[in-house]
């Protein structure tokens, strides 16, 4: 049983080269299928982001995986020419296994800990599982994957504060803020980073967002998008339970007295979908009859002069005594820094978010020894259960749980019986060889009758079924 | 009995003190900061069985509210107790340091001072119940000045833009307002009821505890407890004022009501 990955990366190639390999969905299904009616590879997933292109293969033995993927990319892509593949990475066995899980931990995007990596995966992991590429191995090494980001989120601040201006605005918000959810927010401008921004809050739950822009056709075509891009799916970051894949539990009769096993995911709609959300759009003039009732302003035109002055909204925002949190990210300025004076005016500028955003790098930085050892951790204890996978010692260790279990029938019994005592170690002796004939033929014919997959699978079902782990240890 | 509630009375402190490390961790390591611990629950019910043990112990069902550290013992435990269903609603416990450094300081003061054995009080029993909404305003008003102390702490950083420790581990701006507001809320209903009741008692002639100037200064105490309160309240209903002036007024009541009870405590003795 080989585990291999072969891939490129933003760590080997630039984005000229990598952009040729990668592959949308619907070419990763195709890949996918052709590999499933090939099958020379007996398992295999495909990791394709903006970042990076990793293909993962379980085989019988050694096979080039890399030629096989250049050979399908050109049929899918319809490429021609050579095909320069030096960028591309290889590793096997247990580098393979180091590599996805640091992979999934983040710990080799390009902004490390990012959350989205996560999501992305699990979206590989479910093409994979309806391609039926992805069965026992990949479906263990996926779920441990799993774990591995989840330790290094929970224990270890890899992924903590925000790494962009777009979200260092919303983390500002939340030191104000208990939650965004039911908070109203006014955008002022259309630049891409508030834009951003904007998704960014939306998610958070917010109730109301308004848009103003000195056109305010320009504002309606921003709410507009607003609104069509709302987040329709669970976030990225979600747990991997929610992933709706086909797992060990495929019996018709369990899932039908637990629908939710295979209908988790159509849970509760996310924070700031479209029944919730209310997104409207103003020109500038109104801005003083609506930022009384707001709680978060995010402002970014590219207008030379203040839009915010104190004289215009002071005032009201005085009487109000309600917390306003306003994020200028404009250059030059747009908010008069006079309303940051105000007791309930919380003002922060572009340089107070490049400020958070560097601190929170170089906290991120400080934390990756902690995440590689979680990685190296989980790795090692991956390799562990890998190895337990042998027929070998799985065939001595389930002997060896049936003679305990005749000795401790004996001991807790025997007495009971008059008769001769030789003669009940015979007889318990030989209905446990019995009992055990028949597994002991299925594992020895294992080989023959079936994949690799299949094979580590019925070990690994006949090891917890006994719960053979906890007899080796 | 007596070497039992000895034992106890010097336990409580350090009970006390484990959970102030405990949620110090958290403050500074930022670990479990939505985590429910089962301990501060254990704590609440130790300190509660040892308050009511030391005065049915010492008279046949008597009420433990009596003695001025004997009710910083109850605040004390008021306080974790008020404090813990807030941490629940909140589901922060970010602020924990805080409280309870603050009762652990109220208890370690009451365990060193408080006679094993409860003082012997004239008149029925009943005639104390005023001092249990007295001693609930009391813990509201030290949770209001906790809290107070924090959202102005919170707020002077976010205002100069400093994301140090404190802008990490603080709960947010919002929440300790919300929680300064409730402290005093409360702390104002509960006052309200002592000194309703209280008057009412003295109405009818029932004995109250303490005499003469001492019985004066509780009075007042409470008086300006309770108009602090009232202050807070009408000036953010009435009018409008940021939610800084009022942890303002949380902090300097809760700070004067301390010195105040202190000084008291002090010249009576």
């Amino acid at each position: 049983m080989e585990l291999s990955v072969i891939g490129i990366s933003h760590r080997t190639a630039p984005v000229d080269v990598r952009e040729r390999f990668s592959l949308s969905d619907e070419q990763v299904r195709q890949f996918l299928r052709a590999i499933h009616a090939e099958n020379i590879f007996e398992e295999a997933l495909v990791l394709s982001t903006c970042n990076r292109t990793d293909v993962f293969f379980v085989s019988a033995g050694p096979r080039d995986g890399l030629g096989y993927f250049i050979e399908h990319v050109r049929k899918i892509k319809d490429l021609a020419g050579p095909m320069d593949t030096s960028a591309f990475y290889r590793h096997s066995g247990q580098e393979a296994v180091n590599h996805l899980f640091r992979v999934t931990a983040s710990l080799d995007s390009q902004i490390v800990g990012e959350h989205q990596i996560l999501g992305q995966i699990k979206e590989a992991y479910r093409l994979a599982s309806e391609e039926r590429t992805s069965r026992f191995l990949l479906n263990k090494l996926l779920h441990w994957s799993f774990r591995v980001g989840k330790r290094v989120q929970s224990e270890t601040q890899l992924g903590h504060g925000s790494a962009s201006i777009a979200q260092a605005a919303v983390e500002l918000s939340q030191r104000v803020f208990s939650e965004l959810a039911g908070k109203s927010v006014l955008f002022i401008g259309a630049g891409q980073t508030a834009q951003l921004a904007a998704r960014a809050v939306i998610r958070g739950g917010v109730h109301r967002v308004i848009v103003a822009n000195r056109t305010l056709s320009r504002a309606q075509e921003v709410a507009d998008d607003l609104l069509r891009q709302l987040p329709q799916a669970p976030d990225a970051d979600h747990d991997d339970e929610d992933v709706e894949v086909p797992q060990e539990i495929k019996c018709p009769a369990l899932l039908q007295m637990f629908p939710e096993l295979k209908t988790r995911s159509q849970a509760a709609p996310s924070a700031g979908s479209p029944n919730q959300l209310e997104v409207r759009a103003i020109a500038m003039e109104e801005i003083p009859s609506v930022i009384a009732g707001v709680d978060l302003l995010i402002s970014s035109t590219g207008s030379p002069d203040l839009v915010l002055t104190c004289k215009t909204v002071g005032d009201i925002l005085r009487r109000s005594g309600r917390p306003l949190f306003i994020v200028d990210i404009a250059v030059p300025r747009d908010v008069d820094p006079a309303l940051g004076k105000l007791t309930n005016v919380f003002l922060h500028n572009i340089d107070d978010l490049n400020l958070l955003v560097a601190r929170n790098i170089d906290r991120r930085r400080r934390e990756i020894p902690r995440a590689e050892a979680i990685v190296q951790d989980e790795a090692g204890r991956f390799a562990q259960w890998l190895d337990s996978l042998q027929l070998l010692p799985t065939v001595r260790l389930l002997q060896q749980y049936f003679e305990t279990l005749q000795k401790g029938v004996i001991q807790r019994y025997g007495h009971q019986f008059k008769a001769d005592q030789g003669q009940l170690d015979l007889l318990t002796q030989s209905l446990c060889k019995k009992l055990l004939h028949k597994p002991l033929t299925f594992l020895n014919q294992l080989p023959q009758s079936a994949g690799a997959s299949e094979n580590l699978a019925a070990i690994d079902l006949i090891r917890r079924m006994f719960d053979l782990d906890s007899l080796e240890k | 009995m007596d070497d039992l509630l000895k034992v106890a009375n010097w336990l409580l402190p350090l009970f006390y003190l484990a959970l102030l490390i405990d949620y110090g961790a958290t403050f500074f390591m930022a670990v479990r900061v939505q985590a429910r611990s089962p301990w501060v629950v254990a704590v609440i019910a130790v300190h509660a069985a040892f308050l009511v043990l030391r005065g049915t112990h010492a008279h046949d069902g008597y009420s433990p509210l009596v003695g001025q550290y004997g009710i910083l013992s109850v605040i004390a435990v008021s306080m974790a107790a008020m404090y813990w269903v807030l941490e629940r609603i909140a589901r922060d416990r970010r602020a924990g340091l805080f409280i309870f450094g603050l009762i652990f300081l109220f208890q370690y003061t009451a365990s060193v001072f408080l006679p094993t054995a409860a003082p012997e009080v004239a008149g029925p029993w009943w005639a104390r119940l005023h001092i249990l909404p007295a001693a609930l305003a009391y813990t509201a008003l030290s949770l209001g000045g906790v809290y107070g102390l924090l959202h102005l702490v919170a707020q002077h950083n976010l205002k100069k833009h400093r994301f140090g420790l404190l802008f990490d581990r603080l709960p947010p701006l919002e929440l300790l307002g919300k929680m300064t507001w409730w402290a005093l809320l409360h702390g104002f209903g509960f006052m309200t009821v002592s000194i309703a009741t209280g008057m009412w008692l003295a109405h009818s002639g029932v004995p109250l505890e303490g005499q003469g100037p001492k019985l004066a200064a509780k009075i007042a105490i409470g008086s300006f407890a309770w108009v602090i309160c009232l202050v807070a309240i009408l000036g953010r209903t009435a009018g409008k004022w940021p939610m800084s002036r009022i942890s303002l007024i949380a902090v300097a009541g809760f700070l004067t009501i301390m010195a105040l009870l202190v000084a008291s405590a002090t010249l009576s003795s």
